[in-house]
């Protein structure tokens, strides 16, 4: 009897030593991880005098919210938020319905180049934008002046929003065929010998139970692209058309740049997207696991 | 057919210039042109760019565009960039659907892009300026290989010796006067034999270190040494390069140990907080001395880099030229030259400095006399120079500067020893160079 119980102390006692080494590590990596964090909201609540004077390290004489005041005043927001928007809601809406249809067509019919094309798709997402860049650039200016508008697609919302689908619908078309591959055979099968033709078989037999795919997608979606900077910055020229990301280059100047100010900028700039997180964790969660039980 | 007429009236203006007096005659053809302007670009709409300068630069750019579009009826429609992605996408922005007319540099920067056939060649405009402008400014603005100006001058920094008055009194000397590089040593040594650095650098962006090399280059060999050597037409091998390099290994133990892993703000940041005798920079970074306290501000000083061979002198300085430049692409090219050209005409100028722009004009129409000292010493230490060099970012070509020189002084800053082979490695890729 007090053997037992001994062994199971003993036991007992491993098993608190393992829960906290784990809870250690685990708690590490998580500081490590909100450590750039912590130090921007530290760094924006400071004022950049202080730092030139006392170095980065040194002991807080001040902390106020100034420079929030400021970055909001400088960085003339609402504008910069509604093109972000401008922007941000065809691109997930276009990229989701394109996205879907090839999902729904190398998932649910059987041809030849079934895996080519979903393998076209996603590899064309490994590319590198930095290296597509020039491409892009000249085809919009070239398919501009076809018809006659040098900014049909350069320096307008459509070229923008037209590169981000481009550019994430071979994502979205993985995401969702990983997924659709998980809706029996058999509910297609009955709609075909129902007679439901193929935009029918799409439109109100497989799109309605994509429902959580397309949630949680969109919600990822939606963070990618509105983070998204360089394609704003080189297909945009003018200031104004560009999305908020670009809005906190505004508060770099020539030679001088306030920091603090910047660090503040950073963290309005990362507000919506922080809470549309809080509010739709479930779907984010969810994105991320998406069709990881089949592939 | 209209403007031809325009310009040849103009010339025989300007030649009516020559014989009675400059200035009545310059006042006449800037009216002029204004008034053929007035007429030809009522009702158009000329686009500006502001490269930075964030809500001062907005002010500004407003300031004199208003009074543009109020002289001749034009709309300027204005924008505000960020500096560096403006200057990193400019081929491509310029290629697309630019603004008409935008602040820009001076030197390799514009004559390139307007040799490629993206900058407005502004020769008539600048001939129109010439009353007001110095001969070294249009020279300046001028590209040495199609002989046509880019740009139209305005304003110009020094690259110069900074310390903090107060320091150098501490130590014995006199602040106002480190003329050689005798004195220049001292004042190096004696500052960190009191724990502090004598001589911060920066090179953790490759270009900052590139002042000290420039000033170096052009006391010992000379201002056309220097050009001739960023432009091939000298050796990197040579002995008389080599021989700067000595001078500059010379620094190096006075300098702060992280010199690679800081940029102009951690110099700035040294000599704010009081840790280093001298630095060689830019006079840009006054305004934060300012921000920091009258009293800090009152302690900085500026001199021309010490006199090494007396063959030269002090006749060299590194300032940074820039200006406004007008796409050869925009919409309304006509109106982005006449947009510039106001920009950089006593008119402009004055509507600039009214809404704060504290930038040194290189136009003589530009009035000082409301300067503090400080200002003044700047202007001191620009005027004290023969030859303006443009930086060697901008004096030699772009895929040569960055990408080559920059590194190879980073390398010589970590093993001083081993400059023989990193010379050799810079002249073989100059040499490697595509040349056209």
């Amino acid at each position: 009897m007090s053997t037992e119980m001994a062994t199971n102390k003993r036991y007992r006692d491993k098993q608190k030593r393992k829960d906290a080494f784990i809870s250690i590590f685990i708690g590490f990596f998580a500081f490590v991880w909100i450590f750039p964090i912590l130090w921007t909201v530290w760094t924006s609540l400071r004022p950049y005098n202080e730092i030139i004077s006392y170095g980065i390290f040194s002991r807080p004489r001040s902390l106020n919210f100034d420079n929030y005041v400021n970055a909001v005043k400088e960085m003339e927001i609402a504008g910069y938020l509604l093109n972000s928007a401008i922007v941000t809601i065809p691109s997930v809406i276009l990229t989701l319905f394109f996205g879907s249809l090839i999902a729904f067509v190398v998932t649910r019919y059987k041809f030849k180049f079934n895996l080519t094309i979903l393998l076209l798709f996603t590899a064309g997402n490994m590319l590198p934008i930095v290296l597509t860049y020039i491409p892009v650039f000249w085809m919009f200016i070239w398919v501009g002046e076809l018809f006659g508008n040098r900014n049909m697609f350069y320096n307008n919302y459509a070229g923008l929003i037209l590169v981000h689908v481009a550019f994430q619908v071979g994502f979205a078309a993985f995401v969702l065929s990983s997924y659709m591959k998980t809706i029996p055979k058999e509910i297609s099968e009955s709609a075909t010998i129902d007679g439901a033709n193929v935009f029918r078989h799409y439109w109100n037999v497989i799109l309605p139970l994509l429902r959580p795919a397309l949630a949680a997608l969109s919600v990822l979606m939606t963070t990618w692209i509105y983070n998204e900077f360089f394609w704003a910055l080189v297909l945009m020229s003018d200031d104004s058309k560009r999305p908020i990301t670009s809005a906190l280059r505004r508060l770099q100047g020539q030679y001088v740049t306030d920091f603090n100010l910047l660090a503040a900028g950073a963290i309005i700039a990362a507000l919506p997207t922080v809470i549309l997180f809080f509010v739709l964790r479930k779907q984010f969660i969810a994105g991320l696991t998406l069709g990881s039980t089949k592939g | 057919m209209s403007e031809n007429t325009n310009s040849v009236s103009r010339r025989s203006l300007l030649k009516g210039a020559a014989v009675g007096g400059l200035g009545l005659v310059a006042g006449s053809t800037i009216a002029t042109s204004s008034a053929d302007a007035a007429t030809r670009l009522k009702g158009s709409t000329v686009r500006w760019t502001t490269r930075g300068g964030g809500a001062t630069g907005d002010k500004i750019a407003k300031a004199v565009n208003d009074a543009f579009a109020k002289k001749t009826g034009a709309k300027v429609v204005a924008q505000q960039v960020n500096s560096d992605d403006f200057q990193n996408n400019f081929a491509q922005i310029m290629q697309g659907s630019p603004d008409d007319a935008f602040g820009w540099m001076a030197g390799y920067r514009s004559n390139h892009f307007g040799e490629m056939g993206l900058l407005a060649d502004l020769t008539r405009e600048i001939n129109r300026l010439k009353p007001t402008l110095p001969t070294s400014a249009i020279k300046g603005a001028t590209s040495p290989v199609s002989k046509k100006p880019y740009i139209l001058p305005t304003t110009y920094y020094p690259w110069a010796l900074h310390y903090r008055k107060s320091m150098v009194k501490e130590i014995g000397m006199n602040p106002e006067k480190i003329d050689t590089w005798d004195d220049f040593i001292k004042l190096m040594t004696l500052t960190q034999k009191k724990g502090l650095v004598g001589y911060s650098l920066g090179a953790k962006g490759g270009w900052e270190a590139m002042g000290t090399f420039d000033i170096l280059n052009a006391r010992i060999n000379g201002y056309k040494y220097h050009i001739d050597l960023l432009n091939g037409r000298a050796k990197w091998t040579d002995a008389k390069t080599k021989e700067t390099f000595k001078y500059f290994a010379q620094l190096i133990p006075f300098m702060n140990e992280n010199v690679l892993d800081i940029s102009w703000d951690g110099m700035r940041d040294l000599l704010l907080q009081k840790k280093t005798g001298a630095m060689m920079m830019g006079s840009w970074f006054a305004n934060d001395f300012k921000a920091k306290s009258q009293a800090d501000y009152d302690d900085l000083w500026v001199v021309p880099f010490p006199e090494i061979n007396p063959k030269w002198g002090i006749d060299s300085i590194d300032a940074p030229l820039d200006g406004i430049s007008v796409a050869a692409n925009g919409k309304n090219v006509a109106g982005g030259k006449a947009l510039a050209q106001f920009w950089a005409s006593p008119e402009g100028i004055t509507e600039a400095i009214k809404a704060g722009d504290t930038n040194i004009y290189v136009s003589k129409s530009f009035d000082t006399s409301s300067y503090d000292s400080f200002n003044k010493q700047k202007l001191a230490v620009l005027g004290s120079a023969k030859n303006i060099m443009f930086f060697l970012d901008r004096d030699a070509r772009g895929d040569f500067a960055g990408p080559v020189v920059g590194p190879a002084i980073q390398s010589f800053i970590k093993k001083p020893s081993d400059i023989n082979k990193i010379l050799e490695s810079v002249q073989a890729q100059w040499d490697a160079l595509p040349k056209n």
